[in-house]
């Protein structure tokens, strides 16, 4: 028998991505529905394959240069006194 | 037996953008949230862009450090909710499950006060922006961000637990300030440019991390507290708990953090927006030809190819600045004479960057002072007011010398008159002068005085006690 | 004037006269106002700028300026793609007010080769989702069959297209989300290789395997548009060099000769309906017909990619969206008065149902406790996958399925959460490996769509258009009822 992934633990990761989740059953469910789905994984025998990556060279990144960006970017931000973006209170 | 690690995180202030995109690195004189773009500010959409200069000083201070560098190198995203952080990730390299190293140094080692510090990792991560606090009170505080700083380029540089106490910790932080500065990668003066935490443990307990420290001064004072603190918590048999804690500037002393702290679930994953870069021999090769040479060869050159004394080598090799004039000003015979200038003279008037910037001080005058002193043409009490002034306006020597009437007066016949015209001031003086040694150093003064420092003092006073009859 | 007409023909068009841009963007506008109400493919219509754009394309023709390649051609754009002044939703509540402050590159190119974007496309919320009903400004229907849904998460697309309210359009996939309402609303949907073209503006779902995509009426259409949207962008350091190529040339070639795999785990009779089944093996004897020779080929993988898929995606998702905060930007709601962490799970309370469990599935799967069971799992699947298709296509030269496993459902009809994830089985594959794929509209049953997929090796996106072409030549389809 699969344990079952418990409403706390939901609870708990729903805080730590900000998501409030009123409705606790109809999420509860079908995220349980889904992470049952996951157990597939452990089918699949992949405990020894390695991770590999393609990397690109030096040469293909960015070069070290100053280039002010060229509108005001405040104007499509929600500014406090056309300087500074508020946050609210950090506790 | 004390134990003390650091983290310290170092902003790359000699590249020219952050380590995304093309945002000024330095952000120090721009108004609030002017030094951005989509990408620093993590606008939807917007891609972060690898700096190529930001690798390469990167890998630079690895190398200086003794660390392995791999061939490949990764970024991670670290995620946590924050309003310093525009994308509430932070892009920073990790050693996950699953991945070989992938950030840009392992396995280090510096010698600090002849002990080997082991550096246990080396990366490259960006800087978030910062938070500002408007308000009168408490409760009409306003949390403002500004971003200009968010994107900047930072190495973090973690050592293993290999100081013993907070001296050593000073010495170390000095020592890299230095070697940060030679490599050319980053001016540690720099408002904020260095940070650095702490982790202290005694006699094998508990590990506590300090947090929240604004200067090396700082830093020293908080090892120091927590060492004590631990110690105390111990002679009373009362357990250290391993906690991380926060550094109150105000009352100087440590305080434990919100355990929110410890709660962090960061979900680390690679940045697949930003490629593995291949990290060749090649590159580091030529990176190190390039290599600025290290301040310890820099001392051993200046010992053994222009005689100057240890001590003073030492001095002049760590300081990038001052061994940058004196490169420039040497001809190698005046050499002993210039490190001796700049390190008993000219430091103490410099000893601030804002001083520096303002100095009008060049290599030439420094070459042209040597030149006067060692052919008399100027006295060493003459030559500190000329630098003085110097430093001030920048004018060539000959115009100050004429300026402030510093020429050294060593002929004979002038200096005889000007002693007779002492001896008849200072008659009491010039009678007591016989009897008493003392009286004839108050007498070289006068002639001093008079020539306003011209005086060649040797002289003055040979002639003097020729004037006064006494033994020479 | 037909609106049905290809991009190809409507270029020919304008360049021998038979109507002026402004006529066919006019028209246009007329259709999409008298379907609108029925259909909503549309989140915004760029009604005014298009007929003011039409008229200056107009002009430079009349004055033999140099016109763009696209000359005035309508294509609408996901509103998942940043179109600078104006508002790109997502169509998501979190990003109401959201105003681009910069184009996508895609769009950029479109432009500057005189395409004139007509609107921003309705779609998942965040593109999350296999059938537009989960928009958080109302879904979108199937022009086929208003009862029923016309795929996602690009369903505005696939609809603005199939409905002929403009000539073209640019979707995105991360799972199937171009080929999956291409299939249901029979248009022609393509997933280009990963890395082909600029994500630079495509606002993330799970980048390391987004893509922006044509939706097209023709292949020869989304060879077209493959040629004007895909190279490398020095604002995105994920596109590779694809040396040049001109996705039109030799598109008629044909497929004879050519080794086909038959992908068994996609083919099955338990995987897929009967209908979409029996196209299928249809499909082949076409395939077979035109001179390309099938076999049956096995990838152990597959059963496992859409869990993999859902993992990997969750957790890139639940990274990506976590700046949408509403601190900086997103709709209005005042921060005054509240503590941080309070103010943001208010403020992302607007996220959808969908969007709300990947986020918790995201925060779940990476997490220390977990990482190893599924989320450094599904990443080692896709590593598999991968290895497990090198010999493959050492020996075929494309590999084929039906593009979704059962034909366009009623609106509601898929409440199951590992139902709705395997409506993705075919389409995962692609999205993982980062291979090309595409598929094609090849039969009308029942009045509703079904797709066939065809899939190709790494940046073998020219010749994927080909065998598209080839099987697209002996199709022969109604017109869309609408």
């Amino acid at each position: 028998m699969k344990n079952l992934v418990t409403e706390e633990e939901i609870a708990q990761v729903a805080k730590l991505m900000k998501i409030e989740i009123e409705d606790h059953s109809e999420h509860l469910e079908k995220v349980q529905k889904m992470l049952q789905y996951f157990d597939i994984l452990d089918e699949a025998n992949v405990e020894s394959e390695k991770l590999e990556y393609v990397g690109i060279e030096m040469d293909e990144l960015r070069d070290d240069r100053y280039t002010p960006y060229d509108k005001k970017l405040l104007k499509f931000l929600k500014t406090y006194k056309e300087k500074y973006i508020k946050a609210p209170k950090l506790s | 037996m004390t134990m003390i690690g650091l983290e310290i995180h170092c902003q790359l202030t000699k590249l020219e953008s952050k380590l995304f995109c093309s945002c000024k690195a330095d952000y120090r004189e721009f108004e609030p949230n002017t030094n951005i773009c989509p990408i620093c500010m993590g606008i939807p959409g917007s891609l972060p862009l690898l700096n190529k200069k930001a690798v390469e000083k990167a890998t630079l201070i690895a190398m200086a450090l003794d660390c392995d560098t791999p061939p490949q190198i990764a970024f991670f995203r670290k995620n946590y909710f924050y309003p310093d952080l525009p994308k509430n990730f932070q892009i920073t390299q990790l050693n996950a499950d699953g991945y070989d190293k992938t950030s840009i140094g392992w396995e280090g080692k510096i010698t600090v006060d002849n002990k080997k510090i082991r550096i246990r990792r080396i990366q490259l991560e960006e800087d978030p922006g910062r938070l500002i606090y408007e308000g009168a009170t408490e409760r009409t505080k306003v949390t403002l961000v500004d971003y200009n700083r968010a994107g900047t380029p930072l190495v973090e540089i973690v050592t293993e637990p290999d100081f013993e106490n907070p001296h050593h910790v000073r010495n170390f932080l000095n020592i890299l300030s230095d070697l940060l500065e030679n490599l050319d990668v980053s001016d540690p003066g720099l408002d904020g440019a260095m940070r650095a935490d702490a982790n202290v443990s005694i006699e094998g307990g508990s590990k506590v991390e300090i947090k929240n420290i604004n200067s090396f001064h700082d830093l020293e004072k908080a090892v120091h507290f927590e060492i004590t603190r631990q110690q105390s918590l111990a002679e009373r048999k009362i357990e250290i708990i391993q906690e991380t804690r926060h550094w109150d500037d105000r009352r100087k002393i440590t305080v434990s953090a919100r355990t929110k702290e410890e709660e962090e679930e960061y979900r680390y994953h690679l940045e697949a927006d930003v490629p593995w870069v291949n990290i060749g021999s090649k590159i580091k090769n030529e990176l190190q030809v390039h290599m600025p040479e290290s301040i310890s060869i820099k001392k051993e050159r200046y010992v053994s190819k222009y005689g100057i004394a240890l001590q003073v080598a030492d001095v002049l090799a760590s300081d990038k600045y001052f061994s940058e004039l004196f490169e420039k000003a040497n001809n190698e015979t005046n050499a002993k004479d210039i490190a001796n200038m700049i390190t008993t003279d000219i430091m103490g008037l410099l000893d601030t960057r804002e001083k520096r910037e303002i100095s009008k001080l060049e290599a030439g005058h420094l070459s042209d002072l040597a030149e006067s002193i060692r052919s008399n043409k100027i006295t060493r009490a003459s030559a500190k007011l000329a630098l003085d002034e110097i430093i001030k306006n920048g004018k060539p020597l000959s115009q100050i010398m004429e300026d402030l009437n510093l020429g050294h007066i060593s002929d004979e016949s002038t200096l005889s008159d000007i002693i007779v015209q002492v001896l008849s001031e200072e008659g009491k003086a010039a009678k007591d002068a016989k009897q008493n040694p003392e009286i004839v150093n108050f007498l070289v003064g006068k002639v001093m005085q008079k020539t306003h420092g011209k005086a060649d003092p040797e002289l003055t006073l040979t002639l003097l006690k020729k004037n006064l009859g006494i033994e020479l | 004037m037909n609106l049905s007409i290809s991009a190809l023909d409507y270029q020919t068009s304008i360049k021998n006269g038979d109507f002026t841009v402004e006529e066919f963007i006019s028209k246009s506008i007329e259709k999409i106002n008298s379907v609108e109400d029925s259909l909503h493919a549309f989140l915004l219509r760029l009604n005014d700028l298009a007929l003011e754009k039409a008229k200056e394309i107009d002009h430079k023709i009349k004055s033999n300026q140099n016109v763009g390649k696209c000359f005035g051609m309508p294509i609408s754009v996901k509103d998942n793609i940043c179109v600078a002044g104006y508002r790109t939703t997502c169509a998501s509540k979190v990003l109401e007010d959201f105003i681009a402050p910069y184009t996508a590159t895609a769009v950029d190119r479109l432009q500057s080769e005189d395409a004139i974007i007509i609107g921003k496309t309705n779609l998942d919320e965040f593109a999350m989702g296999i059938s537009t009903e989960y928009s958080a400004y109302g879904e979108s229907k199937n022009p086929w069959n208003t009862d029923y849904v016309p795929g996602g998460s690009s369903g505005g697309s696939a609809v603005s297209v199939s409905a002929n309210e403009c000539v073209a359009s640019l979707g995105s996939d991360t799972g199937g989300s171009i080929r999956n309402p291409a299939s249901f609303c029979s248009v022609v949907g393509l997933k280009p290789t990963y890395g082909l073209v600029s994500r630079y503006g495509l606002i993330s779902y799970a980048n390391s395997m987004d893509q922006i995509g044509p939706l097209t009426k023709t292949v020869e259409d989304s060879a077209f548009l493959l040629n004007i949207i895909s190279g490398i962008d020095p604002n995105d350091n994920t596109t590779r060099d694809e040396k040049n190529q001109d996705y039109l040339k030799n598109i008629d070639v044909g497929i004879e000769g050519k080794k086909i795999g038959i992908v068994s785990e996609m083919t099955s009779s338990e995987v897929l309906s009967d209908e979409v089944l029996r196209s299928t093996k249809d499909a082949i004897k076409t395939f077979e017909g035109i001179g390309a020779n099938c076999e049956n080929i096995e990838l152990p993988m597959v059963p496992y990619a859409v869990a993999a898929y859902y993992t990997i995606t969750s957790t890139e998702a639940g990274s990506n969206l976590a700046r949408y905060d509403n601190i900086r930007y997103g709709y209005d709601f005042d921060s005054e008065g509240f503590e941080f962490n309070s103010y943001i799970s208010q403020a992302r309370n607007k996220l959808g149902p969908e969007v709300k469990r990947r986020m918790i599935l995201g925060g779940f799967v990476p997490s220390a406790g977990h990482a190893g069971k599924y989320f450094l799992k599904a990443l080692k699947i896709k590593s598999k996958l991968i290895s497990e298709l090198k010999p493959i296509f050492d020996k075929f030269d494309f590999l084929i399925s039906p593009t979704v496993p059962i034909q366009p459902f009623k609106f509601g009809e898929i409440q199951d959460p590992v139902q709705f994830m395997k409506i993705d089985y075919n389409t995962v594959t692609s999205n993982l490996t980062g291979k090309p794929a595409i598929s094609v509209p090849y039969k009308i049953v029942n009045g509703l769509p079904i797709g066939i997929q065809i899939m190709a090796d790494s940046f073998k996106d020219h010749s994927l258009l080909q065998a598209a072409y080839a099987l697209e030549k002996t199709v022969e389809l109604p017109e869309v009822p609408i």
